[in-house]
């Protein structure tokens, strides 16, 4: 019995490599979360893991997203309006959001399986 | 990044990626199940890598512009309908007003015997005779000592949304005992505190009239002071007047400064609606080692030099202002903001040179100048023996 090649191989290999990756990302949902009135435009936010939350800044002044759950920070800094920041949740978890500047603005996000 | 990729496009791409194998699969001549392993093995490792890239549980990805619609100005009468006070004062679930338990805060909000020296209590730093605050730069405490920061108002407390100039007290219930323990102010440890009080017979009667419990307890003292505090509120005035319909109320210079202050100056962004704060955390650019907020969040730039906006309401007989009172009037207020304050990464977006005019200035000093109300003389109460 013959051993395949390196060059008979590769181009299936990395095939494969680019569609499992695309099916990875291909099975995450993706959601927005709005900041217009500095307000949060969800009080609470249900996704499965490896979902994505786009955090955007359409209100007309500027916001600090920020997680105050340990084990789940992050801090996305003073982000001004007419951005958008996209966060990926890996972990099974229950993470509280606030905006830094304008405490007021809470939020949760459920990561479940 | 494939993570900034939409879902639809994502689609579209694995499609392609699929009519590309099967063209490869022509091409390629790879005996049997080595080159079938080979392919597999990719498979997982490329999914394994993409969901988990990092052993963070949050993945932050790459902040993008985006073009949002453009906002029409507010004409001055939708202006002047944002700030119309409100008619009821709100209280908590939690803690709701009964008559007894605000009598009962207010006689311990007077109380001296609430401090181990006996002769602070919260009326000391915040007097109705100054506005609820001191009249002082900072604060003084036990022994005379000058405190780090000035004695905030408890002026319209009740609508507050979190307290203390580095907003460490959620409620005005956790902010109430905090003085009164802490060694630099009151300095008198709770148990000490409660058997003061249980020593006192006149208090029994006053705690079971409002709380109908057994014992004197730590959180009843929280609620009735809490309580007493949310029933002092700024009174009406002829800001208030103008804002309801009366143009005589207020004159021509406050007029053109409270369209100076919702624009140009730029005030309005933090101090905003009709208690003139937005409750949230900023540098402003003052010269001072104190962080503020960036004590608790020192991680996040925005929070070093970050104090609460303090309200505006009968600002004009409340100064030196500021969270260190080291600014004296309030022409000197409006010049720190002309100027911008210190620019460092922590200072906030909004702070920036205004090349306000020297008219601009003086009238945004006569609008503040319209928040002042005709306070209601506060009665000392007689304290229980």
């Amino acid at each position: 019995m013959s051993i395949a090649s390196t060059s008979q191989l590769a181009v299936p290999a990395v095939v494969a490599f680019l569609l499992g990756g695309a099916v990875a990302a291909a099975l995450a949902a993706e959601h927005t979360i709005h900041q217009k009135g500095k307000v949060f435009s969800a009080a609470e936010l249900a996704i499965k893991k490896g979902d994505m939350v786009t955090f955007l800044n359409d209100d007309n002044i500027t916001h600090n997203v920020l997680s105050i759950t340990p084990g789940n920070d992050f801090n996305l800094g003073a982000i001004g309006p007419g951005h958008s920041t996209p966060v990926t949740f890996t972990k099974v978890a229950v993470v509280d959001i606030i905006c830094a500047i304008h405490p007021s603005m809470k939020m949760q996000v459920k990561v479940t399986d | 990044m494939l993570s900034s990729v939409t879902t639809a496009h994502k689609l579209a791409r694995s499609e392609q990626i699929m009519m590309l194998a099967d063209r490869t699969r022509g091409v390629a001549t790879a005996p049997g199940w080595s080159g079938f392993v080979v392919v597999l093995c990719a498979m997982i490792i490329a999914m394994a890598v993409i969901s988990t890239r990092s052993d963070a549980n949050v993945i932050v990805g790459a902040t993008r512009t985006i073009e949002l619609p453009r906002q029409a100005d507010q004409s001055i009468d939708q202006l002047r309908a944002a700030y119309r006070r409100p008619k009821v004062i709100p209280f908590p679930k939690s803690n709701p007003y009964t008559l007894e338990k605000a009598q009962l805060g207010k006689i311990l909000y007077f109380d001296t015997r609430l401090s181990a020296a006996n002769v602070l209590s919260c009326a000391s730093c915040h007097s109705p005779a100054y506005g609820w605050g001191d009249g002082q730069p900072r604060g003084v405490g036990h022994g005379m000592r000058v405190l780090g920061r000035r004695s905030p108002t408890i002026i319209n407390a009740a609508f507050g949304l979190i307290f203390m100039w580095d907003g460490r007290a959620a409620t005005l219930e956790q902010q109430a005992l905090g003085p009164i323990q802490a060694d630099v102010e009151m300095n008198l440890p709770l148990e000490d505190l409660l058997a003061r009080l249980k020593a006192i017979p006149e208090y029994s009667p006053l705690f079971k009239a409002a709380f109908a419990e057994q014992e004197i307890t730590a959180p009843q003292i929280a609620n009735a002071i809490a309580t007493y505090e949310r029933t002092v509120v700024s009174a009406r005035a002829p800001f208030d007047a103008w804002i309801e319909g009366d143009e005589k109320a207020i004159s021509d210079t406050a007029k053109r400064g409270f369209v100076t202050f919702n624009t140009k100056g730029n005030c309005a962004n933090c101090h905003s609606g009709w208690n003139f704060t937005d409750d949230s955390f900023h540098d402003i650019g003052l010269p001072s080692e104190d962080v503020g907020r960036g004590k608790f969040l020192t991680s996040v730039v925005k929070m070093q030099y970050a104090f609460k906006t303090p309200g505006l309401r009968e600002i004009a007989r409340r100064g030196p202002y500021m969270h260190d009172g080291t600014v004296s009037t309030l022409d000197a207020v409006v010049e720190h903001y002309d100027k911008g304050g210190i620019d460092r990464p922590s200072r906030s977006e909004l702070m920036k040179p205004l090349r306000l005019t020297t008219q601009e200035k003086s009238d945004l000093v006569a609008f503040l100048n319209t928040l002042t109300s005709t306070l209601v003389p506060t009665a000392v109460p007689v304290l229980p023996r």
